[in-house]
């Protein structure tokens, strides 16, 4: 068995309007991988051509050992998905749903989707037109979770959820991830959710993977300065910062390799170490983009 | 789920560190009894609703502080030493002694002036113990 | 082919589409017993309730059943499931042609049964009222060819019109094909070669059709 769940190398894809760009992805079994990007930035271009509903210009993907979309039909055994303008069908009702998915998947745990069907607070007999925008996509998740997939991708699974929802959802995710080999992929645009599960973490922007790396060495890495300078003093270049904030003798250095031989650095040139901050991984993705937006704007 | 620890979301540190300081909590006050199994990383993410990685972390850090001890394929328990509970304090001890050392450097304070604050310190806390620890 | 999931697909499609499915049955039902009470008018009666079902069912047909899936956003959920393209369009095509079948079989086999009655219609029209009856399942089938390639709902009204216009166009054609136009108004069949290469051509169609929806539908690279 393959040691990486998701695969992509160099997978291009040209739009009029959009162009996905040398994507490189690599997803090991058994980790959750947090996808975080502006809206339009390509995450569900790239999610769609993991599932095999978009066809990639260039570059291969492999699904749990599948290549996509050629293997599409093996691969969406094992796989539930689960995107925010995904839809399930008004008309029927959600008992319906689950008899559906049921019969197709034999993975199906009946007892685990009833537990989930109260946990998620839903009611089996109700129509899909009548439920709100949240319990829809509990319903969607529902019917993902319960059949047991060994790799979950969910595009958004937690927008528009109330706290309380949102709560039990990462709950279940995390639920997912007791049997080592089942793997989650998720997007979303709440970072604090991201930061809290995920192993990995990917950031994408106008179509371009622009860093990954698992969760602990972003936040080992990235630092924020607050420094005082002696007066009179320039602030010299220093290499590892990539962003330069405050002003006057409170300048406030971002840099994304932090190192503590840095601050004898900072400290040799006379300044004082006000404060070493931690950056949430909010403040990361921003400082990020704006970086590379700034750099390609050059 | 509920969970023995708590994550605190508005804690400005990184999370292994909240995670280790818990049951370096845990074990100082002998709620985890030394040689005492303690939950697998998978289990206490599940439980915290923490990445594995973040939970690996910590125990890595843990381990090599010597707090618990990790047998491969067996899981973890509290390390079988007896100076543990003393020892932890002492680690907490020296960390807020020197924030307080910084935070003194900042407001522009004399060492003696900072030993000053401290006694004063001291003896409120001392005044709100119950009797039998004094 | 996973037939096994086809047949499920079309299960699933069946009972989504089932107020229309019903809808048809009693239609052809009424249709029926109201020319069985004999009579000009009932019969005129009947004609034009079963010809009214059969246009609303060729047309709100396939929307309902193809270009839904985009609109009501459904098409991720469906594809999803371990299902290739080849298996969706199956599915698809069969499904709704089944369901059509239903008034579709009512109106042929009653003309049928008019031709037998004693008293009936005159056996010299049938060659053509068979030609017609298929001239109706090629513009279906056209409307979901369309519909399931474009999911378009203003394409699939666009194919509706088109068949409309054809089946008039070829009505009036055909009336004057010599091979036809002979024998249509005598009392007895003659079947002419004519007929024949009519009714192939008809149902070359249809398979060219069908054929032409797998292709576009394969060549799609962009399912969502």
């Amino acid at each position: 068995m393959n040691d990486l769940s998701v695969e992509f190398r160099g997978v291009s894809k040209h739009y009029p309007h959009f162009n996905l760009d040398n994507i490189d992805l690599e997803l090991p079994t058994g980790s959750i991988m947090g996808f975080i990007g502006a809206n339009g930035a390509g995450k569900s271009t790239t999610i769609r051509i993991l599932m095999g509903l978009v066809h990639q210009d260039k570059g291969t993907v492999n699904v749990l050992g599948h290549p996509m979309p050629a293997d599409q039909t093996e691969a969406k055994l094992d796989i539930g998905f689960v995107s925010e303008d995904m839809r399930l069908y008004g008309a029927a009702t959600l008992k319906w749903h689950m008899e559906f998915v049921s019969s197709i998947y034999p993975r199906w745990d009946q007892a685990y989707a009833e537990k989930l069907v109260r946990r998620f607070d839903l009611k089996p007999q109700q129509k899909i037109k009548g439920l709100s925008h949240g319990q829809r996509v509990k319903a969607a998740l529902l019917l993902a979770l319960a059949r047991r997939p060994r790799l979950l991708v969910l595009d958004e699974p937690t927008t528009g959820l109330d706290p309380v929802a949102r709560k039990e959802v990462l709950g279940e995710l995390m639920a997912v991830l007791a049997d080592e080999d089942r793997t989650i992929l998720f997007s979303s645009h709440n970072t604090q959710d991201v930061e809290q599960i995920s192993d990995q973490i990917t950031f994408i922007d106008h179509g371009r993977i622009i860093d990954s790396d698992d969760k602990e060495c972003f936040l080992d890495h990235w630092r924020r300065l607050r420094l005082v300078m002696p007066q009179n003093t320039e602030l010299p270049h220093l290499p590892g910062v990539i962003d330069v904030g405050g002003s006057g003798r409170l300048p406030v250095l971002t840099t994304n390799c932090f190192d503590p031989a840095m601050l004898s650095v900072c400290q040799d040139l006379g300044a004082t170490i006000q404060a070493v901050d931690n950056m949430t991984l909010e403040e990361i993705f921003v400082t990020s983009v704006q970086h590379r937006r700034e750099t390609l704007a050059v | 789920m509920h969970s023995d620890l708590i994550i605190s979301q508005t804690d400005g540190r990184p999370m292994y560190l909240q995670i280790m300081e818990q049951i370096k909590l845990k074990v100082s006050v002998g709620d985890w009894a030394t040689g005492q199994e303690i939950p697998s990383i998978r289990q206490l993410a599940m439980a915290l609703r923490v990445s594995v990685i973040t939970v690996k972390r910590a125990y890595l850090e843990l381990e090599r502080e010597g707090v618990i001890v990790t047998q491969h394929g067996k899981g973890s328990l509290v390390a079988p030493d007896a100076s543990l509970a003393p020892r932890l304090h002492e680690d907490q001890l020296a960390e807020h002694l020197e924030r307080a050392a910084r935070l003194g450097e900042l407001l522009g304070l004399t060492p003696e002036e900072l030993a000053s604050r401290l006694e004063q310190a001291s003896g409120r806390s001392m005044e709100q113990l119950p009797k039998e620890n004094q | 082919m996973n037939y096994s999931m086809v047949t499920r697909l079309i299960a699933k499609d069946w009972y989504l589409q089932r107020w229309m499915i019903l809808a048809s049955l009693a239609g052809g039902a009424a249709s029926l017993g109201i020319v069985c009470t004999g009579g000009k008018a009932a019969f005129m009666l009947g004609l034009i309730l079963l010809v009214m079902v059969l246009i609303f069912v060729g047309a709100q047909l396939p929307v309902a059943m193809m270009v839904h899936e985009r609109k009501e956003q459904t098409l991720s959920f469906v594809m999803s499931l371990p299902i290739s393209h080849r298996e969706y369009t199956t599915a698809k095509i069969l499904g709704t042609l089944l369901i059509f079948l239903i008034p579709w079989l009512v109106l042929v086999l009653g003309s049928l049964a008019l031709f037998a009655v004693p008293n009936g219609v005159a056996l010299g029209l049938l060659p053509y009222t068979v030609i017609m009856a298929i001239e109706i399942l090629v513009g279906v089938c056209l409307t979901i060819a369309v519909a399931l390639v474009t999911e378009s709902q203003g394409w699939a009204v666009a194919a509706v019109m088109v068949g409309n216009v054809g089946f008039n166009i070829v009505g009036y054609y055909v009336a004057h094909l010599p091979g036809i136009a002979q024998g249509m108004w005598g009392s007895s069949l003659m079947w002419s070669p004519t007929a024949s290469t009519v009714v192939l051509t008809e149902f070359a169609v249809i398979v060219l059709l069908i054929c032409f929806t797998f292709f576009f539908q394969s060549r799609k690279r962009d399912f969502l």
